[in-house]
């Protein structure tokens, strides 16, 4: 590390120098420099809650006006919102913990983040140095615990590496494959002091990253091109990868001059319109039947950004039996991790597809296409036939009416469980980046939060959280800060009386045995009222679409409780561990 | 650095991970640079634990370079394992390198210091068996030597089972350390 102290200035009056950031060396305290570090990072928002370890930062924060941070009421919110808030604007997300506690309910939300590589630093204050390692109180081990859920972490050891350490780790949670990055700040080191210059090299990460992501090898472009000209049931399969690094015009682009049609994993729904006549739908687990069927039969896969995931792969074996493989992704690891690449191909999303865009020959795939539309058309039209007329709301007049109402401008974020899936089959995505979700982790609470991030960076959009009744209780305490906050969000809740996706695993493979899966609520309207909120109770479908307007025009968070039938399912289903062309499809 | 052995990794055929045919494992030397910061040992290890290594032996130690570190590994495992486990271990930030080698491309050797028991009688016909393998008698009591032998793994092990039935009180092995053959 290279701080070493020339200049010193003996001011020290913190308050008043740190207004605003100037190249001038200082001395200042660690928590006035972390302070300082962040600002120089472009950091507006943050989650966080304060405790014993992390008290030097909190008395440094008011200093910093330009750091709002936000006071939520349980730490994995806080990772969460920050989480949210990346997601939703490609910036990384910050989010600050105590000690002990405050940091392992950090834990689940860095784990959520980790699985869907998203960009976020999380900022936890350590037991003073001459306490670590002695069981003193608060003290746990986060560099242990966060290192299987992290990108990188650190404990800052000196405060002289304080400023470096903060600008390394959000280089590093933004650089490559995207993820979270933890900072372990002991106590003694916030409240040391040491000559601050802004402008001091950072020690240069700059070698990881370009070893990370290179530009698309042209043989490799080349091969794939050619693979693409022979081929004769090809599917573009587009992942996460494609929303992270904003390729949603390349990935059209090469789509529509090959005229291929386009399948995307849960997490990459809304980087492909669905109005788009080459757009299919979503694999795997839960995935209409006509697109895994697609799958069964297609000679070439062009994977994009996606890591076939076992819940879009279903039995490895027999997945894409016939397909040749042509995988793109900014980590090598993913390459031939689950299936082999015939053409792996080691580079970000954008730069590969916008190769591939243009050294494809323009192609014809109408009677692939055609024969793939009769089984949707097949599959659709059975679907009509076993609809029956029903009194309640259904999960398709909830998504249609938050379409209608808000034009398709809203970004909707959704928990786990099985309004998660209906709200991925069923909503019309048409804007980049506006399904959000925890997709490999399935951390169920995480809509709320999350949803609090995605309308703070994003505060012109309409944001739609919808939750199950299970999981909205697991993070409801969040009400109380979006009201503080006056962030207006507005909620769905599919209200089934269950933990339906848990309910539906027993009702398939456990005999009906529904053990601890019924779940009680409170009612959300008075709740909503006791949190200085609204809320309003819907149970006939009829109702529904006045319901979504009211929820429009009233200002600040709004909460509506939809009674849904108590035992649907998501059809169709591929049992785990079956391949994805088994699917349970609802009996007739 | 990096890219092109990364890249070479990347597109050197593989077969697919999810099904590694069973039997085809055999072990493999991995020696990765690593930076010596806090957590950095911890990280390797948690990556060979987490992704399922059939780690043999784990060996650290200084290298050429200061605040650099050189960890040896053995594993046991089949080569699209040992590939893919590459690749996670070169995502760690603090490594800076892997190089895999099959077992025997690389120069491989280990020390084991070994304490047999012995009695006045049999005393010299244990160093003379020990330095037919290139052993030296480094400690000498009234009922135990010691011996210390360097050697590739199995040098070690051929020493080791003749001193079997004089009996072995003690044993410790250094693991295996690996450095590449130039051409
Ligand atoms: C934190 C957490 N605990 C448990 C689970 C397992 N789980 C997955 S879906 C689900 C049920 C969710 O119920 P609810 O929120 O009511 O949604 P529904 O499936 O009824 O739409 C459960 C318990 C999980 N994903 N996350
Ligand atoms: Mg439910």
């Amino acid at each position: 590390m290279t701080t070493t102290a020339t200049v010193t200035q003996e001011s020290g009056d913190a308050r008043r120098a740190s207004t605003h950031a100037t190249d001038e060396a200082r001395e200042l305290a660690g928590s006035h420099i972390l302070c300082e570090a962040l600002v120089r990072e472009g950091v507006e928002l943050l989650y966080g809650y304060p405790g014993g370890a992390i008290m030097p930062f909190y008395d440094a924060l008011p200093a910093y006006p330009r750091l709002h941070h936000v006071l939520v009421r349980h730490e994995q919110a806080a990772a969460h919102a920050a989480d949210g808030y990346a997601r939703a604007t490609g910036k990384v997300g910050v989010c600050v913990a105590t000690s002990g506690p405050g940091a392992t309910n950090l834990v689940t939300g860095l784990a959520t983040a980790y699985m869907d590589s998203t960009p976020v630093v999380a900022i936890t204050g350590q037991v003073g140095r001459p306490f670590i390692g002695r069981d003193a109180f608060q003290e746990t081990d986060v560099l242990g615990l966060t290192l299987p859920i992290t990108k990188h972490n650190f404990l800052v050891r000196r405060v002289e590496e304080l400023a470096d350490v903060v600008h390394e780790a959000f280089q590093l949670a933004r650089s490559g494959r995207p993820g979270p990055v933890l900072i372990d700040v002991p106590k003694d080191v916030q409240f040391a002091k040491t000559v601050y210059r802004p402008a001091a090299s950072v020690r240069s990460i700059e070698l990881y990253r370009a070893t990370r992501v290179p530009q698309p090898a042209p043989e490799a472009i080349q091969r794939a091109a050619r693979l693409i000209a022979q081929a004769r049931r090809p599917v573009i399969m587009s992942g996460h990868g494609v929303i992270l690094s904003n390729a949603y015009s390349e990935l059209r682009a090469l789509a529509e001059k090959t005229n291929i049609p386009v399948i995307t994993t849960l997490l990459g729904l809304s980087a492909f319109p669905v109005d788009h006549p080459l757009f299919l739908g979503m694999p795997g687990m839960h995935g209409p039947a006509f697109v895994n069927r697609a799958i069964g039969v297609t000679d070439l896969i062009i994977g994009v950004g996606l890591r076939f995931d076992d819940r879009v792969t279903g039995k490895v074996s027999e997945f894409a039996p016939q397909a040749q493989i042509i995988h793109i992704d900014i980590d090598p690891s993913e390459l031939n991790k689950v299936k082999p690449a015939i053409v792996p191909i080691l580079a970000d999303a954008k730069a590969a597809l916008a190769a591939l865009a243009e050294a494809v020959e323009p192609g014809d795939h109408r009677e692939w296409l055609s024969e793939l539309r009769q089984w949707e058309a097949e599959e659709q039209e059975r679907a009509r036939r076993l609809s029956r007329p029903v009194p309640y709301p259904t999960p398709t007049d909830i998504l249609d009416a938050i379409y209608e109402v808000t034009d398709g401008e809203a970004i909707v974020v959704s928990d786990v469980g099985q309004h998660q899936m209906w709200t991925a089959r069923f909503y019309k995505w048409t804007h980049p980046n506006s399904h959000i979700t925890s997709g490999g982790l399935g951390t169920m609470g995480f809509a709320l939060p999350a949803a609090m991030g995605v309308k703070m960076g994003r505060p012109e959009a309409t944001v739609w959280v919808v939750a199950g009744d299970g999981g909205f209780q697991m993070n409801i305490q969040e009400l109380a800060t979006l009201r503080d906050e006056g962030v207006e969000i507005k909620v769905a809740i599919m209200n089934n009386g269950y933990l339906g996706m848990v309910r539906q695993w027993q009702e398939f493979f456990h005999q009906r045995n529904y053990s601890e899966t019924p779940i009680s609520s409170p009612d959300y309207v008075k709740l909503a009222e006791a949190y200085g909120l609204t809320g309003m109770r819907v149970e006939r479908r009829e109702d529904v679409q006045a319901a979504v307007q009211k929820a429009m025009q009233t200002p600040g968070t709004v909460i509506i409780d939809f009674a849904i039938e108590a035992e649907a399912n998501v059809y169709p289903m591929v049992p785990p561990g079956a391949a994805i062309t088994d699917m349970i499809i609802e009996s007739e | 650095m990096g890219l092109n052995m990364t890249e070479q990794a990347v597109i050197s055929a593989r077969a697919g991970q999810a099904d590694i045919p069973p039997g085809s494992a055999r072990l493999y030397t991995l020696v990765l640079l690593v930076d010596d910061r806090q957590g950095a040992i911890d990280r390797v290890v948690n990556v060979l634990r987490r992704r399922r290594a059939n780690m043999r032996t784990l060996v650290v130690g200084p290298s050429e370079e200061a605040g650099v570190a050189r960890v040896t590994v053995v594993v046991d495992d089949a080569e699209v394992g040992v590939e893919h486990l590459s690749e996670q271990l070169r995502k760690i930030v603090d490594v800076r390198q892997v190089l895999l080698f099959p077992a025997g491309q690389a120069i491989e050797r280990e020390l084991a210091l070994v304490k047999v028991s012995c009695t006045a009688a049999n005393r010299s016909e244990i160093i003379e068996l020990g330095q037919h393998f290139g052993a030296q008698a480094v400690d000498l009591a009234p009922e135990t030597l010691t011996l210390q032998v360097t050697g590739k793994g199995e040098q070690v092990e051929q020493l080791l089972e003749r001193l079997q039935p004089y009996g072995i009180r003690e044993l410790a092995r250094s693991g295996c350390l690996a450095i590449a053959r130039d051409e």
